[in-house]
């Protein structure tokens, strides 16, 4: 899964990829470098470090971690005067099912993250970054760890770079393979060396981040967005896309699709067509019952209420779901919604940190009985039941992860409740209906 | 100073607080698991969301500051829905053995279903299983099923004992609390955790399945471990000690006990060993007889010999109203000015939190009562010394196993006279030739007064012949009526011992003294008026929580 050009656009003008250009060998800092790689980085330091908040700020970027949470406004919260130290987590956890983006910038354009993260902390005057990266990716984290040497060896990171004030120190953390530590307080505490539990908010990182430090996070791709827009100025950035979620946006494409894989593109492009023109439609043209469009703790929707929606915050949350990861899943026709539902449940059960009580005993509790439902054995009260159990999670826990849980749910039965309702035991005829598979 | 408002009431509170605290100090309880005021913030339990006007969802009071202006709703339909839904998760993978439990009765979880929750399970799933009966440590027994992952063990080990040996394993309803590989919990304070678990997760490996909570009386008590006199309830059943808890007091102990204190002080009580009657030495053979026999035979025996021949100890073990009355019969009546007591340091033996090297519950009450040697008399060394000469021939020694410290030990055959009161057969009874039974600590009213000079309260909890139960401690149980006059159906065993302040107020009046002391209280009077340092005291005034003596000096190291 290479990042692609489009070729078939429907007349639309040709993307030219930002973030994952298609030059060979861009992972090495030779060619990275040759390509105007860093010139950002020199240009930054060149400025005020205010005045690279403010691009940033003026340029909309807005976080791709899931929140879409304003990039620039992020960083301003973190107090310019301080004794303590600072720190910058960049969180490359990537463990949203149907999320896999992240995982080609570290593979195809490693130094554009590094070049990022530098710009970030110096922006913030952070001499410390973390670059937090799943356990279950040790390729990617090897070819991290190599183009960060590289960095190093070419002296645009360490002590003061490139002959100037500017110090940063740039490590590489590995995840223990849990999804609740690309949570950013759970990630803090993984770093920290504690047990993967998200903290209690507020204080927020900015105040109480790392080792009680002011703390920044963002995500890897939300970074990666920072040399583009110092090269090329805010004003050309914002003009990227959809005004107010502007930028090139890495769309993961998964499921019933004839190509799926990590598109790169501007932000508002309609769902359809990253579906039909850019991941080569439905394979056997069938038609497409559901789609989760922002990874899986995004609010599914129903195939025929895509009309129009587009991958850009807005128009995502007016069609009642998130643009979150842009990772996108497609299901035809044939789809089995109740077995892909029950198999997020439990994935979010399996993940549940286990600290707060409603997503700790909720999550178990869905699962429980979506099996039922898989099965044939559920009742139709248990569909009332289920939407409640994801209500009493859904805004009572420490952190956004029974949010997470409860979406899915609520939206599938809201969207797809006659799939449910088939699915429930029948009194009469005591055999439950087929369903296809 | 903050203006809020909780549930349309209008408060001016600290804004440093929680709206938990705030609310607390106001009297307004917030339900909750985790939240404990002695523990960081957790904030996992969920169960003390409230409602917060200009906030979108609902906020766990635990974690929020006060604010100017703060609206808090804590009984709204929306908070209440929260509070049911809390509770229902918290239900459904718990194993509900409440009729095995030894926390029932007193169970938060058990509490909070009543007041909190639907009323019935929506259920039907299997339930996680999870280890059962896992010795934590020595004291401390673990039931992960029961356990509702509040944290407050850990917290506590972390914060309070300082020995960071708990910990989470696992993820959602499989987390399971346990010890890091190659530790236990077995810190000085570990028990301390089996009150702070909300639930039955956590019990007492010495009270587990006992007694039911509800079949026990609870009486006010201080511990006698060590000088720092901590704050205990004493928990009885049919007459007899089944558990102490420690009970709060800010100057004193803050929420807690040491474990020693808790398993240890009141073993006596009960012990095989306790002496009932007093006994004499008749032939060489120590005997029981009754009190008018032996209190006669004390008096005339003490007659024989000169004032300057007779020595008294007293004892830091006993209150100060025993103290008191004993040395104004040795000096008073006696006449004698050989008056002191030993001192039990175990240098080293001390902390930083609670623990004394000092193990004596009243070191300073005894001295400040005035044992001590009168105007040229001897003190203990000097006692010792006399002994051996021959120069003091009759020692009369209170509450106190003196035969045990091997200097003491050696002279005491060269008495001619060895009177002792005693609660329990030791070496020093087995030397005595006469022994009066008296009360323990938790059989009698008095005072004890600790390090810091506080003057705090003991009170019958178990009932002798001669003393009922205190009566102003009466607390929950239904079964309070065991071993009290009107209790037709228990046949507690009553052990037949007197207060030592009684006995030795007996003695002094058969060798002609004036000592008319009727109560406990009687004798505290007179001590508020008489000593300096326990000017305008009185029992009332020390109530449950105890109150400094005069002497004592400002500066009081708080826990
Ligand atoms: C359960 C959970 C898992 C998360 N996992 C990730 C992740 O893998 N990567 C990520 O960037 N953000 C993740 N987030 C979001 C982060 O908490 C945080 O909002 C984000 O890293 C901020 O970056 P941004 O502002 O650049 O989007 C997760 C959040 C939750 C609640
Ligand atoms: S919501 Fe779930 S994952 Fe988040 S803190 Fe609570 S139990 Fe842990
Ligand atoms: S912990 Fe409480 S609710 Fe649970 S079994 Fe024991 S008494 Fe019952
Ligand atoms: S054992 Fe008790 S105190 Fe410890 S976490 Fe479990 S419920 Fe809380």
């Amino acid at each position: 899964m290479t990042s692609q050009n489009p070729t078939e656009t429907s007349g639309k003008t040709q993307w030219d990829n930002l973030i994952l250009p298609s030059t060979p060998n861009l992972h090495k800092v030779e060619t990275y470098i040759s390509h105007g790689g860093y010139e950002a980085f020199k240009k930054a330091l060149e400025m005020k470090p205010e005045e690279v908040t403010d691009e940033v700020k003026k340029s909309n970027l807005r976080g791709r971690g899931g929140a879409c949470f304003p990039t620039g406004l992020k960083w301003t919260f973190m107090p310019k005067q301080t004794t303590k130290a600072k720190y910058l987590c960049v969180n490359g956890d990537e463990s949203e099912p149907g999320t896999f983006k992240d995982r080609q910038i570290f593979e195809f354009n490693p130094h554009l993250l590094i070049e990022g993260t530098l710009i970030a902390c110096y922006a913030m005057g952070i001499p410390t970054a973390y670059i937090y990266i799943r356990g279950e990716y040790a390729k990617w984290i090897k070819m991290m760890e190599l183009a960060l040497a590289d960095a190093y060896g070419k002296g645009f990171v360490g002590e003061k770079i490139l002959g100037k004030e500017f110090s940063c120190n740039i490590y590489i953390h590995k995840g223990a393979g849990a999804y609740i530590c690309g949570e950013e307080s759970a990630l803090m505490n993984s770093i920290e060396g504690e047990r993967g539990y998200p903290r209690v908010k507020p204080p927020f990182p900015a105040q109480y981040g790392l080792w009680g430090c002011p703390t920044t996070i963002n995500n890897v791709e939300t970074i990666s967005n920072v040399p583009i827009i110092i090269k090329n100025g805010w004003e050309w950035y914002s003009k990227i896309g959809a005004p107010k979620h502007p930028g090139p946006i890495l769309v993961g494409v998964s499921g019933h699709v004839n190509k799926p894989g990590v598109y790169e593109m501007p932000t508002g492009i309609p769902i359809l067509e990253i579906i039909h023109r850019w991941a080569g439609g439905v394979p056997g043209d069938k038609g497409i019952k559901a789609v989760i469009p922002g990874g899986s703790s995004t609010m599914v929707l129903r195939g025929d209420q895509l009309e129009g929606v587009k991958m850009d915050a807005d128009s995502m949350k007016a069609a009642g779901s998130a643009v979150g990861t842009a990772g996108l899943i497609v299901m035809d026709e044939d789809t089995d919604l109740i077995k892909v539902l029950t198999r997020l449940a439990k994935f979010y059960y399996h993940e549940s940190c286990g600290q707060c009580t409603p997503c700790r005993e909720g999550t178990g509790w869905l699962w429980k009985v979506l099996k039922r439902f898989e099965k044939h054995e559920a009742r139709m009260q248990d569909i009332d039941l289920l939407m409640d159990i994801a209500n009493n999670i859904e805004g009572n826990t420490i952190c956004a992860l029974g949010d997470a849980a409860a979406w899915p749910i609520q939206a599938m039965i809201r969207r797809f409740r006659d799939e449910f309702e088939k699915r429930v035991v029948h009194a009469q005829a005591g055999t439950p209906e087929s369903v296809a598979v | 100073m903050a203006k809020i408002t909780i549930d349309g009431i209008a408060y001016e509170v600290d804004p440093k607080l929680t709206v938990i605290q705030a609310a607390r100090d106001h009297g307004i309880k917030i339900p909750h698991f985790c939240w404990h005021p002695k523990l960081s913030v957790a904030g996992n339990c969920r169960m003390c969301l409230v409602e917060i006007e200009k906030m979108p969802k609902l906020a766990i009071a635990c974690a929020t500051q006060v604010a100017e202006g703060m609206v808090v709703k804590t009984q709204s339909e929306r908070v209440q829905k929260a509070r049911n839904a809390v509770m229902e998760f918290l239900l459904i993978n718990h194993p509900l053995d409440c009729p095995i439990c030894d926390e029932a009765g007193e169970c938060k979880l058990q509490d909070y279903t009543y007041k909190y929750s639907i009323g019935y399970s929506r259920f039907n799933e299997d339930k996680v299983h999870k280890p059962k009966r896992i010795q934590l440590g020595p004291n401390v027994m673990l039931d992960v099923e029961r356990c509702i992952m509040c944290s407050r063990c850990v917290r506590f080990a972390d914060e309070i004992a300082k020995q960071p040996v708990l910990t989470f394993t696992q993820r959602g309803d499989h987390v399971v609390l346990t010890t890091f590989p190659g530790t236990q919990l077995d810190n000085p304070y570990s028990m301390n955790v089996i009150e702070l678990c909300p639930v039955g997760a956590l019990t007492g490996t010495d009270f587990r399945f006992k007694a039911r909570v509800w079949e026990m009386s609870s009486t006010e008590s201080t511990c006698t471990g060590c000088a720092r006199g901590c704050n205990i309830n004493i928990w009885v059943r049919n007459n007899e000690i089944l558990r102490l808890t420690p009970r709060q007091n800010e100057e004193v102990n803050s929420a807690w006990m040491c474990d020693f204190g808790r398993l240890q002080t009141f073993k006596d009580v009960n012990s095989e060993k306790r002496l009932s009657g007093p006994l004499m030495r008749k032939e060489g053979i120590l005997s029981s007889v009754g009190w008018d026999e032996a209190i006669a035979a004390a008096a005339s025996e003490l007659r024989l010999f000169k004032k300057s021949e007779i020595a008294g100890l007293g004892s830091a073990y006993a209150s100060n109203e025993d103290n008191y009355a004993f040395q104004k019969f040795m000096k008073d009546v006696l006449g004698t000015k050989n008056v002191d007591f030993v001192r039990h340091l175990k240098e080293g033996d001390e902390d930083a939190f609670l623990l004394r090297a000092d193990k004596t519950a009243n070191t300073r009450g005894a001295e400040e009562v005035g044992v001590k040697p009168g105007e040229g008399g001897s003190n203990i060394d000097a006692i010792i010394q006399g002994i051996k000469n021959g120069s003091i021939k009759a020692l009369y020694a209170l509450e106190d196993d003196i035969a045990a410290i091997p200097e003491i030990a050696g002279v005491l055959s060269n008495l001619e006279l060895l009177i002792v009161h005693s609660s329990i057969q030791n070496e020093t009874t087995a030397a005595a030739d006469i022994v009066f039974s008296s009360s323990t600590y938790a059989e009698k009213h008095g005072t004890l007064t600790n390090f810091q000079g506080r003057v705090q309260r003991i009170r019958p909890a178990v009932v002798t012949l001669e003393q009922d139960r205190a009566l102003d401690g009466f607390a929950m149980s239904r079964w309070d009526k065991f071993a009290s006059h009107n209790d037709r159906w228990g046949r507690p065993i009553k052990k037949d011992a007197r207060p030592s302040w009684r006995i030795v107020s007996a003695v002094a009046s058969a060798v002609g003294g004036k000592m008319k002391f009727n109560s406990a209280d009687d004798v505290f009077r007179e001590i508020s008026e008489k000593v300096q340092a326990f000017k305008g005291l009185n029992y009332q005034k020390i109530g449950n929580t105890g109150v400094m003596s005069k002497t004592a000096s400002r500066a009081v190291p708080v826990v």
